[in-house]
């Protein structure tokens, strides 16, 4: 008998095998569960031929049989129906464009700007917030510039008065420090500062600088060095050659030019660089003893350094921007590549 | 300055390799920027920074070079000594103001014939930069060039009286100088007088009248030490710069004048026929004394970060033409050129040291000590705002902090508060600007002639006002812009262009990224440059802390902006203290809350922000929001009034709301509505 079920079992199995689709499901379990007509029906019919002890083994076997079929049945018809309802359901074209968000553009300059800040603020530095309308005693007379020197034709002044001016630079940070903070002293200050010169690819009215003042108790000119290094390192993101010559600022002494090996052509000489390998990346010295003095710090038991330098020319050198009046014209075409 | 290298070399031996010449001149603090001129006849272009007044000549430099590589210099045909024979014509030389001219020295030279100086003069004055004139200007210009002493030559036989008179000018008093200009002078400017008026401006230019002429036959020499400071504030005043007023400003030799004089002298009598005539006049009232600097090697040390010998501090000063003194272990006195007016500190030795020594030379080390770094109070507020407003895709700008004409116009401010620059470079820099509003506007305007017309931008900075006691008022301020359609075309049928309710949605949505204290936006506002139906302040705290709108339309035209442009100005030190409040925790709902939506018609005299204050003034506690999801007007809705569906959020922080309860609130609101406002429902 066993052999028989078995049998039986396998033809089932075929059935369902072969069926695709729901409505042929159907079919199949018309074809062997149907109250008329079904195979499996057909058979229990077959229970009351059967001799007294053997009907209830067959029974049993039959029942079993019935049973396999509709959990049988209703697994297979789950399993096509989901796949039906799969298909049914309607496919997208991924590859579309997705709706356009878009994030504003960040400044170039601006980027920078945190950025140096974040360093300074890293290395122990107490970032000013300082006025961009200044008194001429910030920017020129406490940095030992008295009127009358040489050095302020370097820096062509807007005024509005004869002791108030646009600043000229961010030096004034010196000035502002010094008589805010008594040493230990490290301040910077970044912003935006003046200089009456036209507009042109290299040269505008306004422009941004940071600047930067150390003052301690043995404050040497290595330690200078060793400061413009790290924070160099940091600001370029890249390792580079540094180097210091004699320079002229009123209100450092000594005072040095500061260059760097060409980021382009890592020294060996391209158009960017006039092939000297070298670019001049900012103004550097020791804390003139005047200045010093002028801000009521003792010279005699502290010294200092200070260094200051153009944004905009970095940001021109990072990215490599072929013209500073890009920054101040806000072209969604320009600051949409930053 | 340009400088010949063939003229150079007269002075001092150059290293074969004019490569290394330049770069160690560059590695000393005297840059040269570029070379040029023809392979056999080069020419260095050197940047002097204005500190190094005594290498503005072939001397000055070859000195320079001479200590660099330990070369004698060789200066004996400028420095020798002048004897004077013929002195048949009388003249005198007087100093009425020796605080502006401490010393003039003068001379006549007699039997001049005035014309072309030898090619090799003109030559060495071309490749320097100067043009060739005749032989008594062009040896002025020479010895100027060799021993960085400016001189003048006077045609003698136009000076009135025999007399030289170094006095302040009269306030007013006028003079015509060489250029042919008639300059008006003030009273603190130093004049060199004859004996009837003004026949130069003291270490600037000479006058017209006592110019040298082809007709020229005796000259009357001029070489004299002038207070630096004066002849910068002459030379600036007037707006004339010269060779003269260049080295005069910066400091010259007070001992230079006998020399140079001396020089020309010879060089007159050779290539001009001169011939001294009258006797050379050294006035010197008062005798400056040489500049004298302490200074200690263990100073030198501290403020280097280097281990120094004192034989090399020594040797170093020498070479230098400096005279230390030993004073002691490691401690000198130093007696200065006269020529470094430069000299003053012991950091200025120090320097000269360092340079001798080599920055490169100098070890690089970490400054000791620990400090606390911090940020400025406004920064990380800005930084918020800076991501906030980038995240919701307004990009960042930076404009100018100059008004022009127009602008100030458009966007004035209160009467006397513009604060305007006395000397503005163009048009554009008349004024500082009172707002960012205008520069956002430009921005966007360059923008839209680029064909980008759907624009946001922002702007963090400064704008200047003159306060009422006419102090300056330099504030923080935060502007934003938007205009244009809302997004970029696309398939997915999103459109429409940015309008107020945008501008006024982000700021919303900003001011809630900034955790700032309850904020109103309302409508009473006269600002002249927005149009008056589009426009609102915006209030916390009962203070107006910015404005925000639709640009006026007739400024829009005028612009030319062709598109309506949405713009809003927040003071941003009024907003800042109202931002990151203190958070308090509030425990998160147990129980469901429930909607409700109400629709009704009523009149449009009412403002959305008075119904919803109606509804709120009913007090029931468990309103927990409240939302305007429709708006409709015309279609059936009689004119005048329009259709509105507020939504109702129900919330019992006790317990579930019962659908009574529920019925018997929105009931409440419905009855106020029609009570208050005549709202019928829909």
């Amino acid at each position: 008998m066993n052999a028989w079920m078995e049998d039986l079992r396998r033809q089932f199995e075929q059935d369902l095998a072969q069926a695709a689709g729901l409505d042929q499901l159907k079919s199949v379990r018309d074809k062997w569960l149907a109250r008329e007509g079904g195979i499996i029906t057909g058979e229990m019919k077959r229970l009351r031929d059967l001799p007294k002890e053997e009907r209830p083994a067959f029974g049993q076997a039959m029942n079993q049989l019935r049973e396999f079929a509709e959990v049988r049945l209703e697994e297979v018809r789950t399993a096509v129906q989901k796949a039906e309802q799969q298909k049914s359901r309607k496919q997208i074209d991924v590859t579309r464009p997705g709706f356009p968000f878009a994030c504003g553009a960040q400044h170039p300059i601006k980027q920078l700007q945190a950025e140096i800040a974040e360093i300074f603020v890293s290395l122990g530095f107490k970032v000013f917030d300082l006025p961009e309308v200044e008194k001429d005693y910030y920017n020129f007379e406490a940095l030992n510039m008295p009127r009358n020197h040489p050095a302020r034709d370097a820096q062509d002044t807007f005024y509005f008065d004869d002791s108030l001016l646009l600043r000229t630079h961010c030096s004034t940070v010196q000035v502002h420090a010094m008589e805010s903070m008594k040493p230990p002293i490290r301040a910077v200050s970044l912003g935006k500062v003046y200089r009456r010169d036209p507009f042109d690819a290299t040269h505008s009215p306004m422009f941004n600088q940071v600047d930067v003042l150390v003052v301690d108790q043995g404050i040497t000119m290595g330690d200078l060095k060793g400061m413009l290094e790290v924070f160099l390192k940091k600001v370029f993101h890249t390792e580079l050659r540094m180097r210091l010559r004699p320079g002229f600022f009123p209100f450092v002494e000594p005072g040095a030019e500061v260059d760097i090996s060409c980021i382009f052509c890592r020294g060996t000489g391209c158009r960017i660089c006039k092939q000297s390998g070298w670019i001049e990346i900012l103004g550097a010295g020791m804390v003139h003893p005047k200045v010093l003095r002028m801000s009521g710090v003792d010279d005699s038991r502290y010294s200092g350094f200070a260094w200051g330098m153009g944004i905009d020319r970095v940001a021109i050198l990072k990215y490599g921007v072929n013209d500073i009046r890009l920054f101040f014209e806000n072209d969604l075409r320009f600051l949409s590549q930053f | 300055m340009k400088i010949s290298i063939e003229w150079l070399q007269q002075y001092v031996e150059l290293p074969e390799n004019l490569a290394k010449l330049r770069e160690d001149l560059t590695m000393a603090g005297l840059v040269v920027e570029a070379v040029t001129g023809a392979p056999d006849a080069p020419v260095f272009e050197l940047e002097i920074t204005s500190n190094r007044p005594d290498c503005l000549s072939y001397l000055g430099l070859a000195r320079e070079i001479g200590a660099m590589y330990a070369k004698r210099v060789k200066s004996g045909r400028a420095a020798k000594a002048l004897h004077v024979a013929d002195l048949s014509i009388p003249y005198s030389i007087e100093i009425r103001d020796p605080d502006l001219c401490p010393r003039y020295v003068g001379l006549v030279l007699d039997g001049i014939r005035v014309g072309p100086s030898p090619q090799w003069m003109q030559r060495r004055l071309e490749a320097s930069g100067m043009r060739a004139v005749n032989n008594i200007v062009d040896i002025t210009n020479y010895v100027l060039l060799e021993c960085g002493h400016p001189l003048h030559a006077f045609d003698f036989d136009r000076l009135r009286g025999g007399k030289i008179i170094a006095a302040r000018a009269r306030s007013g008093q006028k003079m015509v100088t060489l250029d042919g200009v008639e300059r008006e002078l003030d009273g603190e400017m130093l004049l060199i007088n004859d004996g009837s008026g003004p026949v130069a401006i003291a270490g600037v230019m000479g006058g017209q009248d006592s110019e040298i002429s082809t007709a020229t036959k005796r000259v009357f020499l001029e070489c004299a030490y002038f207070q630096p400071a004066s002849i910068r504030r002459t030379s600036k005043k007037l707006g004339l710069s010269t060779e003269a007023s260049y080295r005069f400003e910066r400091g010259a030799d007070w001992n230079g004048p006998p020399a140079a004089i001396a020089r020309t002298c010879r060089l007159m009598q050779q290539l001009a026929h001169g011939r001294v005539a009258g006797s050379l006049q050294d006035v010197y009232p008062v005798p400056i004394n040489p500049v004298e600097i302490e200074l200690s090697c263990k100073h030198a040390e501290n403020l280097l970060g280097v281990n120094l010998k004192s034989a090399f501090i020594q040797s170093t000063l020498k070479r230098l033409n400096f005279r230390p003194v030993r004073k002691g272990k490691g401690k000198w006195l130093v007696e200065c050129p006269t020529y470094r007016a430069d000299m003053e500190l012991e950091a200025d030795l120090i320097e000269e040291i360092a340079r001798f020594h080599g920055y490169q030379n100098i070890p690089t080390t970490v400054p000791a000590g620990t400090t606390v770094g911090e940020p400025s109070s406004l920064y990380p507020y800005e930084r918020s705002v800076r991501a906030i407003l980038l995240g919701l895709g307004y990009s960042e700008s930076i404009n100018l902090s100059f008004a022009n004409e127009q602008e100030n116009r458009c966007f004035p401010l209160p009467e006397g508060q513009a604060l305007q620059i006395r000397n503005p470079l163009t048009e554009d820099t008349q004024f500082m600007r009172g707002w960012l509003v205008p520069g956002l506007m430009r921005a966007a305007k360059h923008n839209f002639n680029h064909n980008q017309r759907s624009v946001r931008l922002f702007e963090v900075g400064k704008v200047f006002r003159r306060g009422e006691d006419g102090a300056v008022v330099e504030r923080n301020s935060l502007g934003i812009l938007g205009t244009g359609s809302l997004s970029p075309p696309n398939w997915l049928g999103a459109s429409g262009d940015y309008d107020f309710f945008h501008l006024k949605g982000m700021i919303v949505g900003l001011l809630s990224g900034l955790r700032c204290a309850p904020a109103e936006i309302e409508p009473i506002l006269q600002i002249s440059w927005l149009d008056e139906a589009t426009s609102a302040a915006l209030m916390i705290g009962g203070r107006r802390v910015g404005v925000l709108g639709r640009l006026d339309p007739d400024l829009e035209e005028e612009l030319k902006l062709k598109q309506a442009v949405y713009v809003a100005e927040i003071d941003f030190q009024e907003l800042y203290p109202h931002l990151f409040s203190a958070v308090r925790f509030e425990p998160l709902p147990r129980f469901p809350s429930v909607e409700r939506d109400i629709s009704f018609v009523v009149s449009k005299e009412f403002s959305y922000h008075s119904l919803r204050q109606g509804i709120l003034e009913l007090k029931i506690a468990e309103l927990a929001a409240l939302d305007l999801i429709d708006v409709y007007e015309g279609g059936q809705i009689p004119a005048g009034r329009v259709s509105m569906t507020l939504r109702l959020t129900f919330m019992d922080r006790e317990g579930t709301l019962t659908v009574d309860r529920v019925q018997g609130f929105s009931d409440n609101i419905r009855s106020s509505l029609r009570d208050q406002f005549g709202a019928e429902n829909r």
